[in-house]
This record gives C-alpha cells, sequence and structure tokens, in this order.
C-alpha cells in the first residue's frame, strides 16, 4: 500500500499580509510559513492508515527552497520520503499547472490513495484535489470527514451544508480530499525530527516532469491580475480609550439592548 | 458575445437558489445562456428554469443520476458542454460543485476560476487569504470554468424564452457509488434558540481559556458559548458549539465574536445576528466588516474586565 500526500506550504495564518510591488500576491520576505492546515489533516489521515498496517507515506510539495522545512515537519511527523518539486519557472502558476505537476509525480509513484486537503489557506480555491484525480484518470471525493477501507476502496462521509453527511464509495487507486477537523493532527516528536533528517528528499523540476512549457506566469489560464484589500462598508464604530472606557461603553450597549 | 453554460443544482427536487443566482451572474458576463439541469424525473423543473432565467436548458434525466455523483455528473456536463458550445461554464461553489468543477476544468484544459461573488470589467472576483484580501482574475484561453459563492448576486427575477432539450448522458463508466445521505444529528447545543452568544476563536488560544474567559460571559449574560471552525477542529469544543455555514446559523440578539478574524464561513453563520460585537487585536480582522461595534484589543484583558463590570452592574 502507498499513500501519497499532496501538501501546500502557506502563510502562517497570523503573518502580516502586504501586497508586493506588482500588486499580484502577498511579501514573503520575512514572514513565516506553515503547512496548509487542511492538508495536515490529510497527512495526519494517511500516518493513521501507516499505524494501522502496512503503507509507505510519500509527501510531495511544489515551492521554493523554503518547502524543504515543511517537508522536514511532514517526515518529523512519520512520513517515509518525500518529492520537492522545487523550480523557479513554477511561480506564477495557476492551479491547473500545480494540478498537473502533482499528476505528474503520483504517476511516477502510482499511489494506491492520494491524501490532500479540501483546499489551501491562502488561495482559498477548492481547486487542485480534482484536478489531480482527473488527470490522473482516478474517482475523487472532496470534503471528506471520515474515510474507512471497505471492500477494495474507501467509504467516504463527504461534509454537505448544515452538517449533513453524503455518504460515497470510492474504488482504489482513488483520491480523498479531506475536510479540517477529521481528526487530531500529531506533533512531530523528538525521535521523529531526528530520524526524519535521514529520510530522502527527491528533488525536482518542472522540465523533469515533462511540463517545463504548461508552468508559471506565462502558461497560466487563471491569472491574478491584482490583490488588494476588500472594499471597506461602513463596518463597525470602533470603541478606543482604556480598557475601563471600552468595557463601560459595551456595558451601556448590553444595557441599550436591554440584555441586562 | 460567447455561450454561457449554467450548470443547475437541485436541492429536495427544486432548482436552489443558488442557480437563479447564476442566471444573474450570466446576465451580468453577458452572453447567450443556456442550462443543464441533471437528475432523475426532473422535466418539470428543467421547464421552469428554462422560463426563469435558464433559456435553452438541457436536461439528463437518468435514474442513474437521482442523486449525485462526481463521475455521473461529470459527464453530464461535459455532454452539455458539447451540446451547447458554451465557453463559459458557471456553477454554484456548494460541496457538489467544489467536487465536480475542478475536474470539468482539467478534462478540458480550461481555465478555472473558483468562488467567485463578482464580475467587473471583464475579471472576475474572489475572495482569498480567509476573508482577508480581494483578488482579481482574468481568464486566458478560449474556455473558462467558474464556481460562484451562493448569496453572491441576488436571484435573477425577469423571464425567459426558454425550452428543453433532452441530454443523453452515458454514466455506464461511473466508478463513484452514492450510498446515502446523511442527515445533521440532533445538536446537544441549541444555538439557534440563545438570546446571546459568546463565541470564541483561534485567538482564545486554548481549551482551558474557553472555560476561564469565554465561558464567563456567556454565564454573566444568561447566554451560550459558541466558536468558529478551527476551534472545533482543533478539538477544543465538540462540533455543536461550531458557528458557521457547516455548523450552526444563529441569529441572536447579541453576538459577541471573540479572537475570531471572521473567515467567510463563519460570517455566513452569524451575520445575520441583530447586534454584533468584535473583539479583535487585529484591526483588518474581515469580522470588524460585520460588526456593529469593534474593540481592537487583547480579548484577555477585554472579556474578563466585561464580566466584571456586568456582574458589578447587576449588583
Amino acid at each position: 500500500m502507498k499513500i501519497l500526500v499532496c501538501m501546500k506550504q502557506v502563510p502562517h495564518q497570523d503573518a502580516r499580509l502586504d501586497i508586493d510591488g506588482d500588486g499580484t500576491w502577498i511579501k514573503e520576505d520575512g514572514i513565516k510559513f506553515e503547512i496548509n492546515s487542511y492538508d495536515t489533516f490529510a497527512l495526519e489521515e494517511a500516518l493513521r492508515i501507516k499505524d494501522a498496517g502496512e503503507a509507505e507515506v510519500v509527501v510531495v510539495s511544489i515551492g521554493p527552497d523554503r518547502v524543504t522545512q515543511a517537508l522536514r515537519t511532514a517526515l518529523g511527523m512519520g512520513a517515509d520520503r518525500a518529492v520537492h518539486v522545487n523550480d523557479d519557472a513554477v511561480a506564477g502558476s495557476d492551479a491547473l499547472a500545480i494540478a498537473k505537476l502533482l499528476a505528474a509525480v503520483a504517476k511516477e509513484e502510482s499511489p494506491d490513495l492520494v491524501l490532500m486537503g479540501l483546499m489551501s489557506d491562502d488561495g482559498n480555491a477548492t481547486a487542485v484535489a480534482p484536478m489531480v484525480a482527473e488527470l490522473m484518470g482516478i474517482p475523487s471525493a472532496t470534503g471528506v470527514m471520515k474515510a474507512e477501507a471497505e471492500g477494495d476502496g474507501y467509504r467516504c462521509e463527504r461534509e454537505l451544508e448544515g452538517g449533513a453527511l453524503e455518504v460515497v464509495d470510492l474504488p482504489t487507486p482513488c483520491l480523498i480530499a479531506v475536510q479540517s477537523g477529521l481528526n487530531q493532527v500529531r506533533y512531530a516528536s523528538l525521535k521523529g525530527i531526528m530520524a526524519a533528517k535521514k529520510k530522502p528528499i527527491d528533488t525536482k523540476g518542472a522540465g523533469d516532469l515533462g511540463l517545463a512549457d504548461q508552468v508559471g506566469t506565462a502558461a497560466a489560464k487563471a491569472q491574478i491580475e491584482k490583490i488588494y484589500q476588500p472594499a471597506k462598508g461602513e463596518g463597525a464604530e470602533i470603541i478606543e480609550g482604556s480598557t475601563d472606557e471600552v468595557v463601560s461603553q459595551l456595558v451601556g450597549k448590553i444595557k441599550e439592548l436591554g440584555l441586562l | 458575445m460567447g455561450t454561457i453554460l449554467i450548470v443547475a443544482e437541485l436541492k429536495d427536487g427544486s432548482v436552489r437558489e443558488a442557480s437563479y443566482e447564476l442566471a444573474a451572474f450570466a446576465n451580468k458576463i453577458g452572453g447567450d445562456v443556456k442550462s443543464l439541469v441533471i437528475g432523475s424525473g426532473v422535466a418539470g423543473e428543467a421547464e421552469s428554469f428554462a422560463k426563469k432565467g435558464g433559456g435553452t436548458v438541457y436536461v439528463a434525466d437518468d435514474a442513474s443520476l437521482a442523486n449525485y455523483n462526481v463521475d455521473g455528473y461529470s459527464a453530464a456536463i461535459r455532454a452539455a458542454i458539447d451540446a451547447s458550445g458554451a465557453d463559459t461554464v458557471l456553477i454554484s461553489n456548494t460541496p457538489t460543485g467544489w467536487d465536480v468543477a475542478p475536474r470539468i476544468a482539467a478534462a478540458l484544459d480550461a481555465a478555472f476560476v473558483s468562488d467567485v461573488f463578482n464580475f467587473e470589467d471583464g475579471a472576475y472576483i474572489r475572495r482569498v487569504f480567509n476573508g482577508k484580501l480581494d483578488a482579481r482574475v482574468k481568464v486566458a484561453g478560449d474556455k473558462a470554468v467558474v464556481t460562484v459563492q451562493p448569496g453572491a448576486l441576488p436571484a435573477f427575477e425577469g423571464s425567459t424564452d426558454g425550452s428543453t432539450e433532452t441530454l443523453a448522458v452515458d454514466t455506464s463508466g461511473a466508478r463513484a457509488k452514492f450510498v446515502e445521505t446523511k442527515v445533521a444529528e440532533a445538536k446537544g447545543v441549541d444555538l439557534t434558540k440563545a438570546d446571546v452568544i459568546i463565541s470564541g476563536g483561534r485567538g482564545v488560544g486554548d481549551p482551558e481559556k474557553f472555560t476561564e474567559v469565554i465561558q464567563p460571559l456567556a454565564e454573566a449574560l444568561g447566554g451560550a458559548m459558541g466558536a468558529s471552525r478551527p476551534v472545533v477542529d482543533a478539538g477544543w469544543l465538540p462540533h455543536e458549539y461550531q458557528v458557521g455555514s457547516s455548523g450552526q446559523v444563529v441569529t441572536p440578539k447579541l453576538y459577541v465574536a471573540c479572537g475570531i478574524s471572521g473567515a467567510i464561513q463563519h460570517l455566513v453563520g452569524m451575520k445575520g445576528s441583530n447586534f454584533i460585537i468584535a473583539i479583535n487585536k487585529d484591526p483588518d480582522a474581515p469580522i470588524f466588516e460585520v460588526a456593529q461595534l469593534g474593540v481592537v484589543a487583547d480579548l484577555f484583558e477585554v472579556v474578563p474586565a466585561l464580566t466584571a463590570a456586568l456582574a458589578e452592574a447587576k449588583g
């Protein structure tokens, strides 16, 4: 059994978001990065399958040198080896180009199961996972809150609106894009971190995957023209002052609402 | 002017409000509007959608399409794209939409833009970074698949001169198999009936702080405690406390958001509250856009002081 976990490294959720000189993305200098929260749940799910039986867990991530840190974290948590697609030409790629790279890695690895997060915390696009499955020619399910081995595949519970769930069976090989919260994500142990130093990270470029002409800004079919602060509406009336002053105004408002 | 294909979505046998919103969105983009209705025994709904924004409606009506199935729906959508010659495909950004739409884009090697809420000057507008920034996205190439945020635009109100056309779809290759739909379990905590909800987010920091800081304020106001998704995902509180599109949708007299930045999925669940107070350290947090009153401060200073002041005010 082989499981491929696709991960993205994203700006830390509390990172300062300053817009870059082009106005098309944020300034990445000096901010902290982390593994996309949705992908941590996917990795945890893979590690649980590994813990319960025989499985090799391979993690793949695309991005510059900083991504090595995310891969080392994943290896420290228990993944067996990593593939790092590190190529300057990939910058500015759209979701479809990223999916092509991941699908190309997946074709080389031929996993029984591909796990990844439903979306990323930066682009919020819910795009890449089903694209990878389509390009691999395998079935997929997204927003999965529970996945259990069943027959020759996985029984998945997809989250619908209002807390309802849709149960769907996928034969393997298949791709499961997990919703956040389907498990409790472990931390890397000290022993795991030490062991991770000896685990291999295989680095590839877009050319190695036969996709040199299909990545980057020029090849992107969906291009970010600019990013900007959302137009502010009236917004909240902000109460200024010392804690005492703020609290006294809040108490006044609560009284006015008839809730005291 | 190109051709726009609307993929309508049915819920409990009827075309959803979100699909009528797609009709309005299609008109905003401009072009020849056609639609697709997928299901089993849906001819009547397809007829009425044809008259209310759908235009020419292709009907993929088959017993195998009675329930959502990614492979069957994908086959139906691709057949409708071929039949209509559409260059733009609009799908609602719902659990069905985000499951199938990217597969269509990948299969057609088309541009994919998701969860857009507007179309302005030839570009799609969408939120990024969990609601903190907006992006203008332009499409290159001759085909695009676009998913639209439900509720972003008012639904189409006029009438159209449309008719229906039967669409043959081969679903025999489907690998994913629908099993059942499980309805939401009854909640142990019913936040929908609370007059006051004090909610905490990631900014609360750990589960103990909910007991020490958030719970006492809820008690002081005779209200209930709520939480945003990351809190529940981290296991700090059970799912029944979650306010948002995948949790409970609440409309209390007073909603106090503590350390909640205001991701769209949370805002959907609480923006209908009568009065909203937001307490957050980050002045740019989107929660301040839906709140009436805001405090830019450390919740650990303000919330305990407020709890104490309320106790004093009550005597």
